[in-house]
């Protein structure tokens, strides 16, 4: 069973009384492990597409099945369930909770999800950070960090728990060439290591380079899916 | 405990409205207990008064003559006997009890004339229950066999009297005649009882009975002290039952403090008017503050419901921080208000702050300066409902940040 199929799906927002649609009907389906991009310009609908993924939005039309389990039905309390345990985020602008330091934005992620007892909890986040390499800068809070210390946060908070899916919107966007190919090298490694399923929206073609499957969307719409070697 | 510490350090994070936000709280809380501390005072002080140097704490007389004691009061007097002094000589809990004979009459100093209430006592036991000897100015108090009178200073001002002067108590006897009885002021009095300083007179009871037209030993009450006021209402039912008179009543000190009584009812609502602004108070801070927080932190709650939080969790959150303003408002305000309390209680306040003083004092019977007195339960009181108002007030604005699209919070849109 692939982890991810869409089918039809649709998503119309409205500004007042004007529709305004950003997919237009996309089927995908994504099997575990893949390490995938969706690439398009802007307001193509990459960031809506991933929060129907991420179960953070529900669609206007089709479906999103997860797991087998279609999100379409569920509701608010199952929804963040779902997050809780099966999805992990990593977005542009890093959104780490600014009174926790680096080790605690990332033990909080396992308390959420209830994983494991307290020396299994810390032992798993300082594994983590020490895989994102971040060693000694555990305490350290987020305005104490660089944006490539904190994507790289972000990324731990993301993995920790052991997710099905990480989901990453434009993850390097603020970030320079140099870390950017860091924050890659190790979500690249925790899909090799772990066999985590990775789904990037992004415009950076350094990060398409990545990618072992390239979704194109253009207004709303799948206009390219390509597999690569 | 993830949450508590999140809510801990997010009140860290805004320090100075953290501190204003719980500095008006507290300022409020402070005003409640000063004004909690004044009506307590005021209630201390007006019963101890009164107890002290008018009613005793309980008093036994005829029923009637408790109902109306200033109409046709040679009507409604009594001779205890010796069945009814039995049981008061055994009694453990009555410490002293003195019989009274209190009767209208008006003072005359040769040229004007007051209205006055004559208290014809007996000096023995008298002193046994009451301490009006204690606030003597000028001369002395009372003596058996003495025919002079102690007055209170204001009656003396009122009508010049000094110590020596001679006076004229014009009153009806038993019959209904006019009669006198003439002698010197013995004594001036300034107690902290206004009225008592210019209503009421001292005389030995010898000296009243022939004048009266009573025979020996009549007396409109018998006034007693026990151990505790507390106790005043229960063991006047049980003395009821001992002395299993019809005739007589056995009332408290309560009945003669019906105008404080009132008053402190009246402090109770007032209590609840000021509990109420309180309420207003810390609530507008806390709804203002958990609304700026929930602006601020918009993608950090986007963040939390994409971890997989629950929207009742998000409202933990802000509920536990405005507690947390509440606990600090509450902490503040105690403290604070406790220096207020402690600085009111030993030095007072002049009752002319209130545009009060030994004339106009409304019935409440205190003279010279008001003094505070510690309530440690309107101190609890406070802190926990400062604590519930915070905690009421975040839970609607703190689920209406809770319940914002995740999409929307994340991106800020």
């Amino acid at each position: 069973m692939p982890l991810l199929e869409l089918q039809a799906v649709k998503k119309i927002y409205y500004q007042g009384k004007i529709e305004v649609p950003a997919l237009r009907g996309i089927d995908i389906t994504v099997e575990r492990g893949e390490f995938s991009s969706v690439f398009g310009p802007s307001g193509s609908g990459k960031t809506t597409l991933l929060n129907l993924i991420g179960a953070l939005d529900k669609p206007t039309g089709g479906t999103v099945n997860f797991d087998g389990r279609t999100i379409n039905d569920m509701n608010k309390n199952e929804l963040a369930l779902l997050r809780r345990y099966h999805v992990g985020f990593i977005f542009q602008s890093y959104n780490l909770i600014p009174v926790l330091t680096a080790f605690e934005n990332v033990e909080f992620a396992l308390k959420i999800a209830h994983k494991g007892d307290d020396k299994s909890t810390r032992d798993k986040v300082m594994d983590i950070l020490a895989l994102v390499e971040l060693q000694g800068l555990e305490k350290r809070r987020p305005n104490e960090l660089s944006g490539g210390q904190k994507q790289r946060v972000a990324i731990a908070r993301a993995l920790v728990k052991e997710p099905k899916l990480v989901l990453a919107d434009e993850p390097t966007a603020n970030l320079d060439t140099d870390t950017s190919a860091g924050i890659l090298e190790i979500m690249y490694k925790m899909n090799k290591e772990l066999g985590t399923t990775f789904i990037f929206s992004t415009h950076d073609p350094m990060v398409m380079g990545y990618a072992r499957r390239l979704i194109e969307i253009r207004d709303g719409r799948v206009s390219k899916d390509e597999q690569r070697s | 405990m993830y949450l508590l510490k999140i809510a801990f350090r997010n009140l860290f994070r805004r320090k100075w409205r953290t501190i204003t936000t719980a500095g008006i709280l507290a300022i409020a809380i402070i005003i409640f207990l000063w004004m909690d501390a004044l009506l307590v005072g005021i209630e201390n002080m007006s019963f101890d008064n009164i107890i002290n140097l008018e009613s005793g704490h309980i008093q036994i007389g005829r029923t009637d003559y408790f109902a109306e004691p200033y109409e046709d009061t040679l009507d409604k007097l009594f001779k205890p006997t010796e069945e009814h002094l039995a049981t008061l000589d055994k009694s453990e809990v009555i410490t002293g009890f003195t019989p009274i004979l209190d009767f209208p009459a008006i003072i005359n100093n040769g040229a004007d004339e007051f209205p006055i209430q004559v208290r014809a006592i007996d000096p023995q036991s008298y002193n046994e229950v009451f301490i009006n000897q204690d606030f003597i100015v000028a001369g002395e108090f009372v003596k058996s066999n003495d025919g002079g009178l102690v007055i209170g200073n204001q009656l003396a001002e009122l009508l010049e009297f000094k110590v020596g002067d001679y006076f004229t108590i014009l009153f009806r006897d038993k019959q209904g005649w006019f009669n006198t009885i003439d002698g010197e002021i013995i004594g001036i009095m300034r107690s902290p009882h206004p009225e008592m300083n210019l209503n009421t007179v001292f005389i030995a009871q010898d000296n009243v009975y022939t004048p009266l037209g009573l025979e020996s030993r009549t007396i409109s009450h018998i006034a007693l002290r026990i151990e505790d006021r507390e106790i005043a209402q229960h063991y006047a039912a049980q003395l009821s039952e001992d002395i299993a008179d019809k005739e007589l009543t056995v009332r408290t000190w309560q009945e003669s403090a019906k105008m404080v009584m009132a008053m402190r009812e009246a402090g109770q609502l007032e209590n609840i008017v000021l509990l109420g602004l309180i309420l207003l108070i810390g609530a507008v801070g806390i709804i203002n503050v958990v609304i700026l927080s929930a602006l601020e932190r918009m993608e950090e709650i986007g963040m939390m419901k994409a971890l997989g939080l629950l929207e009742r969790s998000i409202v933990k959150v802000f509920a536990l921080e405005a507690v947390g303003i509440g606990i600090i408002g509450g902490l503040l305000g105690c403290g604070l208000g406790a220096v207020v309390i402690a600085f009111f209680n030993k030095y007072g306040i002049s009752l002319a702050t209130f545009g009060m003083s030994e004339e106009l004092h409304y019935g409440i019977p205190i003279v010279d300066r008001l003094y505070g007195a510690w309530n440690p339960p309107a101190f609890l009181l406070i802190f926990f409902f400062g604590v519930v108002v915070a905690l009421l007030a975040s839970i609607l604005p703190a689920r209406n940040a809770a319940r914002k699209d995740p999409v929307k919070t994340i991106y800020h849109r």
